[in-house]
Protein backbone atom coordinates (compact mmCIF):
# COMPACT_ATOMS: atom_id res chain seq x y z
CA UNK A 1 0.00 0.00 0.00
CA UNK A 2 2.63 2.07 -0.55
CA UNK A 3 1.31 3.42 -3.90
CA UNK A 4 -1.68 4.39 -4.04
CA UNK A 5 -4.09 6.90 -6.58
CA UNK A 6 -3.71 10.50 -4.76
CA UNK A 7 -7.36 11.13 -5.26
CA UNK A 8 -8.10 7.66 -3.20
CA UNK A 9 -5.99 7.51 -0.06
CA UNK A 10 -6.58 4.78 1.99
CA UNK A 11 -8.15 7.14 4.70
CA UNK A 12 -11.08 8.13 2.22
CA UNK A 13 -13.78 6.50 3.26
CA UNK A 14 -13.50 7.63 7.06
CA UNK A 15 -15.03 11.18 6.61
CA UNK A 16 -17.87 10.11 4.62
CA UNK A 17 -18.52 7.26 7.16
CA UNK A 18 -18.03 10.09 9.92
CA UNK A 19 -20.77 12.13 8.06
CA UNK A 20 -23.29 9.63 8.06
CA UNK A 21 -22.63 9.23 11.49
CA UNK A 22 -22.46 13.07 12.51
CA UNK A 23 -26.08 13.16 10.34
CA UNK A 24 -27.81 10.44 12.30
CA UNK A 25 -26.30 11.62 15.88
CA UNK A 26 -26.86 15.11 15.96
CA UNK A 27 -30.37 14.81 14.90
CA UNK A 28 -31.15 12.17 17.40
CA UNK A 29 -29.55 14.41 20.12
CA UNK A 30 -31.54 17.24 19.08
CA UNK A 31 -34.94 15.26 18.73
CA UNK A 32 -34.55 13.21 21.73
CA UNK A 33 -33.76 16.97 23.76
CA UNK A 34 -37.26 17.99 22.00
CA UNK A 35 -39.17 15.24 22.55
CA UNK A 36 -38.16 14.76 26.37
CA UNK A 37 -38.48 18.62 27.27
CA UNK A 38 -41.94 19.14 25.68
CA UNK A 39 -42.76 15.40 26.73
CA UNK A 40 -42.32 16.97 30.35
CA UNK A 41 -44.25 20.10 29.84
CA UNK A 42 -47.43 17.62 28.49
CA UNK A 43 -47.19 15.65 31.45
CA UNK A 44 -47.35 18.10 33.87
CA UNK A 45 -49.96 19.80 32.16
CA UNK A 46 -52.09 16.98 31.58
CA UNK A 47 -52.82 16.78 35.13
CA UNK A 48 -54.97 19.68 34.99
CA UNK A 49 -56.51 19.80 30.94
CA UNK A 50 -56.44 16.23 29.80
CA UNK A 51 -58.29 17.20 26.73
CA UNK A 52 -55.71 19.23 24.91
CA UNK A 53 -53.07 16.20 25.22
CA UNK A 54 -53.56 15.26 21.78
CA UNK A 55 -53.49 18.91 20.51
CA UNK A 56 -50.36 19.15 22.33
CA UNK A 57 -48.08 16.58 20.95
CA UNK A 58 -47.39 18.66 17.98
CA UNK A 59 -43.94 19.89 19.71
CA UNK A 60 -42.97 16.07 19.80
CA UNK A 61 -43.93 15.40 16.14
CA UNK A 62 -42.02 18.05 15.16
CA UNK A 63 -39.36 16.91 17.00
CA UNK A 64 -39.37 13.35 15.04
CA UNK A 65 -39.57 14.93 11.92
CA UNK A 66 -35.91 16.42 12.81
CA UNK A 67 -34.78 12.75 13.17
CA UNK A 68 -36.17 11.74 10.44
CA UNK A 69 -33.91 14.36 8.49
CA UNK A 70 -30.93 13.00 9.52
CA UNK A 71 -32.10 9.72 9.17
CA UNK A 72 -32.36 10.82 5.13
CA UNK A 73 -29.05 12.34 4.75
CA UNK A 74 -27.41 10.04 6.33
CA UNK A 75 -29.15 7.10 5.03
CA UNK A 76 -27.95 8.83 1.26
CA UNK A 77 -24.24 9.53 2.61
CA UNK A 78 -23.77 5.96 3.60
CA UNK A 79 -25.63 4.39 0.59
CA UNK A 80 -23.27 6.49 -1.55
CA UNK A 81 -19.60 5.01 0.02
CA UNK A 82 -19.29 2.59 -2.93
CA UNK A 83 -16.06 1.12 -4.35
CA UNK A 84 -15.39 4.06 -6.60
CA UNK A 85 -15.27 6.63 -3.80
CA UNK A 86 -12.62 9.55 -3.88
CA UNK A 87 -11.83 12.53 -1.66
CA UNK A 88 -13.82 15.09 -3.38
CA UNK A 89 -17.02 12.93 -2.57
CA UNK A 90 -16.12 12.09 0.64
CA UNK A 91 -15.53 15.58 2.46
CA UNK A 92 -18.77 16.58 0.74
CA UNK A 93 -20.18 14.30 2.65
CA UNK A 94 -18.95 15.07 5.59
CA UNK A 95 -19.83 18.60 5.58
CA UNK A 96 -23.65 17.31 4.56
CA UNK A 97 -23.65 15.14 7.68
CA UNK A 98 -22.37 17.86 10.03
CA UNK A 99 -24.71 20.40 8.81
CA UNK A 100 -27.78 18.66 8.72
CA UNK A 101 -26.80 17.30 12.07
CA UNK A 102 -25.54 20.35 13.98
CA UNK A 103 -28.55 22.04 12.14
CA UNK A 104 -31.01 19.65 13.42
CA UNK A 105 -29.23 19.33 16.86
CA UNK A 106 -30.13 23.35 17.30
CA UNK A 107 -33.63 23.02 15.94
CA UNK A 108 -34.24 20.06 18.12
CA UNK A 109 -33.37 22.22 21.19
CA UNK A 110 -35.67 25.15 19.33
CA UNK A 111 -38.58 22.99 19.26
CA UNK A 112 -38.40 21.34 23.12
CA UNK A 113 -37.80 24.42 25.21
CA UNK A 114 -40.79 26.42 22.82
CA UNK A 115 -43.23 23.32 23.06
CA UNK A 116 -42.44 23.21 26.86
CA UNK A 117 -43.38 27.08 27.01
CA UNK A 118 -46.23 26.74 24.80
CA UNK A 119 -48.47 23.80 26.17
CA UNK A 120 -47.93 24.82 29.63
CA UNK A 121 -49.22 28.17 28.20
CA UNK A 122 -51.88 26.72 25.95
CA UNK A 123 -53.24 24.80 29.10
CA UNK A 124 -53.62 27.92 30.69
CA UNK A 125 -55.13 30.06 28.07
CA UNK A 126 -56.07 28.26 24.73
CA UNK A 127 -55.41 30.86 22.59
CA UNK A 128 -51.94 30.92 22.57
CA UNK A 129 -52.56 27.42 20.57
CA UNK A 130 -52.03 29.40 17.60
CA UNK A 131 -48.89 31.24 18.62
CA UNK A 132 -47.06 28.38 19.79
CA UNK A 133 -48.07 26.46 16.23
CA UNK A 134 -46.25 29.60 14.64
CA UNK A 135 -42.79 29.76 16.53
CA UNK A 136 -42.66 25.95 16.46
CA UNK A 137 -42.59 26.22 12.43
CA UNK A 138 -39.89 28.92 12.39
CA UNK A 139 -37.98 26.60 14.94
CA UNK A 140 -38.26 23.24 12.40
CA UNK A 141 -37.72 24.99 9.11
CA UNK A 142 -34.19 25.84 10.80
CA UNK A 143 -33.31 22.23 10.63
CA UNK A 144 -35.00 22.28 7.01
CA UNK A 145 -32.18 24.70 5.58
CA UNK A 146 -29.82 22.26 7.59
CA UNK A 147 -31.59 19.23 5.06
CA UNK A 148 -31.18 21.72 1.78
CA UNK A 149 -27.84 22.38 2.35
CA UNK A 150 -26.52 18.91 3.01
CA UNK A 151 -28.81 17.48 0.05
CA UNK A 152 -26.92 20.42 -2.24
CA UNK A 153 -23.80 19.03 -0.79
CA UNK A 154 -24.26 15.18 -0.95
CA UNK A 155 -25.29 15.00 -4.06
CA UNK A 156 -22.32 17.20 -5.61
CA UNK A 157 -19.97 15.85 -8.54
CA UNK A 158 -17.09 17.50 -9.73
CA UNK A 159 -18.34 18.33 -13.01
CA UNK B 1 -33.63 22.66 54.14
CA UNK B 2 -30.56 21.78 53.86
CA UNK B 3 -29.30 24.29 50.66
CA UNK B 4 -27.82 22.42 48.09
CA UNK B 5 -24.88 24.35 45.67
CA UNK B 6 -23.07 21.43 43.64
CA UNK B 7 -20.82 24.01 42.32
CA UNK B 8 -17.24 24.30 43.81
CA UNK B 9 -15.68 26.15 46.39
CA UNK B 10 -18.17 29.36 47.64
CA UNK B 11 -16.65 32.31 48.33
CA UNK B 12 -17.51 32.05 52.18
CA UNK B 13 -15.06 29.21 52.34
CA UNK B 14 -12.34 31.61 51.55
CA UNK B 15 -11.41 30.25 47.99
CA UNK B 16 -12.32 31.75 44.75
CA UNK B 17 -12.13 29.23 42.17
CA UNK B 18 -11.57 31.76 39.24
CA UNK B 19 -7.94 32.01 39.58
CA UNK B 20 -7.27 28.59 39.45
CA UNK B 21 -9.27 28.59 36.15
CA UNK B 22 -8.13 31.26 34.84
CA UNK B 23 -4.22 30.13 34.76
CA UNK B 24 -5.15 26.34 34.03
CA UNK B 25 -6.88 28.29 31.11
CA UNK B 26 -3.65 30.51 30.66
CA UNK B 27 -0.82 27.80 31.18
CA UNK B 28 -3.02 25.13 28.13
CA UNK B 29 -2.77 27.77 25.62
CA UNK B 30 0.67 28.95 25.77
CA UNK B 31 2.09 25.25 26.10
CA UNK B 32 -0.50 24.55 22.91
CA UNK B 33 0.90 27.98 21.32
CA UNK B 34 4.77 27.25 21.79
CA UNK B 35 4.95 23.78 20.69
CA UNK B 36 2.73 24.11 17.58
CA UNK B 37 5.26 27.50 16.61
CA UNK B 38 7.48 25.44 17.35
CA UNK B 39 6.93 22.72 14.36
CA UNK B 40 5.47 25.48 11.79
CA UNK B 41 8.65 28.12 12.37
CA UNK B 42 11.38 25.18 12.09
CA UNK B 43 9.76 23.94 9.06
CA UNK B 44 8.41 20.43 10.03
CA UNK B 45 4.75 21.36 9.91
CA UNK B 46 4.26 18.58 7.83
CA UNK B 47 4.80 16.16 10.58
CA UNK B 48 1.18 16.62 12.10
CA UNK B 49 -0.42 14.23 9.75
CA UNK B 50 -4.06 13.11 9.95
CA UNK B 51 -3.88 10.90 6.83
CA UNK B 52 -1.03 9.11 8.09
CA UNK B 53 -2.37 8.97 11.64
CA UNK B 54 -6.00 7.39 9.91
CA UNK B 55 -4.29 4.65 7.60
CA UNK B 56 -1.66 3.75 10.16
CA UNK B 57 -4.26 3.08 12.81
CA UNK B 58 -5.39 -1.22 11.91
CA UNK B 59 -9.02 -1.88 10.42
CA UNK B 60 -9.61 -4.01 13.65
CA UNK B 61 -8.99 -1.43 15.53
CA UNK B 62 -11.65 0.78 13.89
CA UNK B 63 -13.91 -2.19 13.54
CA UNK B 64 -13.39 -3.34 18.18
CA UNK B 65 -13.52 0.33 18.82
CA UNK B 66 -17.32 0.57 16.84
CA UNK B 67 -18.37 -2.36 18.63
CA UNK B 68 -17.64 -1.57 22.25
CA UNK B 69 -18.95 1.93 21.29
CA UNK B 70 -21.92 0.20 19.89
CA UNK B 71 -22.58 -2.06 22.98
CA UNK B 72 -21.27 0.71 25.02
CA UNK B 73 -23.03 3.67 24.69
CA UNK B 74 -26.35 2.07 24.28
CA UNK B 75 -26.36 0.34 27.81
CA UNK B 76 -25.18 3.69 29.38
CA UNK B 77 -28.44 5.28 27.55
CA UNK B 78 -30.69 2.25 28.75
CA UNK B 79 -29.50 2.79 31.99
CA UNK B 80 -29.97 6.39 32.91
CA UNK B 81 -33.60 5.64 31.12
CA UNK B 82 -34.11 3.18 33.34
CA UNK B 83 -33.03 4.85 36.35
CA UNK B 84 -35.06 8.24 35.78
CA UNK B 85 -37.92 5.84 35.23
CA UNK B 86 -37.91 4.15 38.09
CA UNK B 87 -37.60 6.58 40.55
CA UNK B 88 -40.21 8.26 39.25
CA UNK B 89 -42.29 5.10 39.83
CA UNK B 90 -41.63 3.93 43.07
CA UNK B 91 -41.75 7.44 44.67
CA UNK B 92 -45.28 7.87 43.04
CA UNK B 93 -46.00 4.66 43.82
CA UNK B 94 -46.30 5.49 47.47
CA UNK B 95 -49.10 7.37 47.39
CA UNK B 96 -50.52 5.12 44.27
CA UNK B 97 -49.41 1.91 43.80
CA UNK B 98 -51.61 0.60 41.65
CA UNK B 99 -49.47 2.40 38.82
CA UNK B 100 -46.50 0.09 39.40
CA UNK B 101 -47.19 -2.77 37.14
CA UNK B 102 -48.76 -0.64 34.23
CA UNK B 103 -45.89 1.98 34.18
CA UNK B 104 -43.60 -1.31 33.76
CA UNK B 105 -43.75 -0.51 30.21
CA UNK B 106 -41.60 2.37 30.23
CA UNK B 107 -38.35 0.24 31.72
CA UNK B 108 -39.08 -1.91 28.35
CA UNK B 109 -39.41 0.39 26.46
CA UNK B 110 -35.76 1.39 28.04
CA UNK B 111 -34.13 -1.98 28.00
CA UNK B 112 -35.32 -1.92 24.32
CA UNK B 113 -32.33 0.78 23.72
CA UNK B 114 -29.58 -1.52 24.99
CA UNK B 115 -31.31 -4.39 23.34
CA UNK B 116 -31.09 -2.36 19.94
CA UNK B 117 -27.21 -1.98 20.80
CA UNK B 118 -26.34 -5.47 21.60
CA UNK B 119 -27.94 -6.79 18.18
CA UNK B 120 -26.05 -4.22 16.26
CA UNK B 121 -22.71 -4.77 18.09
CA UNK B 122 -23.06 -8.89 17.10
CA UNK B 123 -24.02 -8.05 13.64
CA UNK B 124 -21.06 -5.92 13.37
CA UNK B 125 -18.94 -8.61 14.95
CA UNK B 126 -19.63 -10.67 12.09
CA UNK B 127 -18.41 -8.86 9.63
CA UNK B 128 -14.52 -9.20 11.18
CA UNK B 129 -12.31 -11.52 8.83
CA UNK B 130 -9.21 -11.86 8.17
CA UNK B 131 -6.97 -10.28 6.03
CA UNK B 132 -2.75 -9.76 5.18
CA UNK B 133 -1.70 -5.80 4.52
CA UNK B 134 1.44 -7.37 2.76
CA UNK B 135 0.52 -10.28 0.58
CA UNK B 136 -3.70 -9.01 -0.26
CA UNK B 137 -3.84 -7.62 -3.62
CA UNK B 138 -4.39 -3.71 -3.01
CA UNK B 139 -8.15 -3.76 -3.84
CA UNK B 140 -8.68 -6.37 -1.20
CA UNK B 141 -6.57 -4.16 1.25
CA UNK B 142 -8.84 -0.57 0.53
CA UNK B 143 -11.68 -2.22 0.71
CA UNK B 144 -10.86 -3.33 4.76
CA UNK B 145 -9.51 -0.84 5.52
CA UNK B 146 -12.79 1.34 4.21
CA UNK B 147 -14.65 -1.68 6.03
CA UNK B 148 -12.77 -0.57 9.07
CA UNK B 149 -14.09 3.08 8.82
CA UNK B 150 -17.34 2.19 8.46
CA UNK B 151 -17.91 -0.24 11.11
CA UNK B 152 -16.51 1.86 13.35
CA UNK B 153 -19.06 4.65 12.17
CA UNK B 154 -21.94 1.97 12.29
CA UNK B 155 -21.06 1.78 16.28
CA UNK B 156 -20.56 5.27 16.73
CA UNK B 157 -23.85 5.97 14.93
CA UNK B 158 -25.73 3.39 17.57
CA UNK B 159 -24.38 4.26 20.10
CA UNK B 160 -24.70 8.04 20.61
CA UNK B 161 -28.63 7.56 18.96
CA UNK B 162 -29.16 4.98 21.69
CA UNK B 163 -27.98 7.31 24.75
CA UNK B 164 -30.11 9.95 23.19
CA UNK B 165 -33.17 8.18 22.77
CA UNK B 166 -32.74 5.98 26.22
CA UNK B 167 -32.47 9.33 28.33
CA UNK B 168 -35.45 10.73 26.27
CA UNK B 169 -37.85 7.60 27.07
CA UNK B 170 -36.55 7.68 30.65
CA UNK B 171 -37.48 10.97 31.00
CA UNK B 172 -40.69 10.88 29.48
CA UNK B 173 -41.38 7.90 31.14
CA UNK B 174 -40.93 9.40 34.47
CA UNK B 175 -43.46 12.35 33.40
CA UNK B 176 -45.68 9.61 32.53
CA UNK B 177 -45.44 8.21 36.04
CA UNK B 178 -46.21 11.16 37.80
CA UNK B 179 -48.99 11.69 35.24
CA UNK B 180 -50.80 8.16 35.82
CA UNK B 181 -50.44 8.43 39.86
CA UNK B 182 -52.75 11.49 40.01
CA UNK B 183 -54.98 10.43 37.21
CA UNK B 184 -54.82 6.81 35.29
CA UNK B 185 -56.63 7.94 32.08
CA UNK B 186 -53.49 10.01 31.53
CA UNK B 187 -50.85 7.19 31.08
CA UNK B 188 -51.97 5.37 27.73
CA UNK B 189 -51.97 9.11 25.98
CA UNK B 190 -48.23 10.09 27.40
CA UNK B 191 -47.11 6.50 25.75
CA UNK B 192 -47.38 8.35 22.77
CA UNK B 193 -44.92 10.48 23.11
CA UNK B 194 -42.45 7.83 24.92
CA UNK B 195 -42.97 5.76 21.64
CA UNK B 196 -42.22 9.07 19.06
CA UNK B 197 -38.90 8.90 21.27
CA UNK B 198 -38.12 5.31 21.01
CA UNK B 199 -38.49 5.53 17.16
CA UNK B 200 -34.96 7.88 17.43
CA UNK B 201 -33.39 4.92 18.53
CA UNK B 202 -34.91 2.90 15.92
CA UNK B 203 -33.34 5.58 13.33
CA UNK B 204 -30.06 5.16 14.71
CA UNK B 205 -30.13 1.10 14.26
CA UNK B 206 -31.13 1.44 10.82
CA UNK B 207 -28.84 3.75 9.95
CA UNK B 208 -25.54 2.03 11.05
CA UNK B 209 -27.64 -0.91 9.48
CA UNK B 210 -26.87 0.76 5.67
CA UNK B 211 -23.52 1.38 6.96
CA UNK B 212 -22.15 -1.62 7.59
CA UNK B 213 -24.07 -3.11 4.67
CA UNK B 214 -21.75 -5.48 2.11
CA UNK B 215 -18.59 -4.16 3.90
CA UNK B 216 -15.93 -6.95 5.52
CA UNK B 217 -12.79 -6.85 6.94
CA UNK B 218 -10.96 -9.64 4.98
CA UNK B 219 -12.06 -11.62 2.11
CA UNK B 220 -13.55 -14.56 3.37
Amino acid sequence: MSTYDADRPPYTPFFGAMGATAAMAFSAMGAAYGTAKSGTGIAAMSVMRPELIMRSILPVVMAGIIAIYGLVVAALIANSIDGNYDLFRSFCHLGAGLSVGLSGLAAGFAVGVVGDAGVRGTAQQPRLFVGMVLILIFAEVLGLYGLIVALILATKSKN
Amino acid sequence: MMDYEPRGPTKSMGVSSYPVYYSVYLLATTAITIIVGYYILTGQGGRFDIGWLLSSISPYMWACLGIGLAISLSVVGAAWGILTTGASILGGGVKAPRIKTKNLISIIFCEAVAIYGIIMAIVITNNIGSFNQYTDSEDAVLKSYQAGYKMFAAGLTVGVCNISCGICVGIVGSGAALADAQNSTLFVKILIIEIFGSAIGLFGVIVSILQIAGSKIGTD
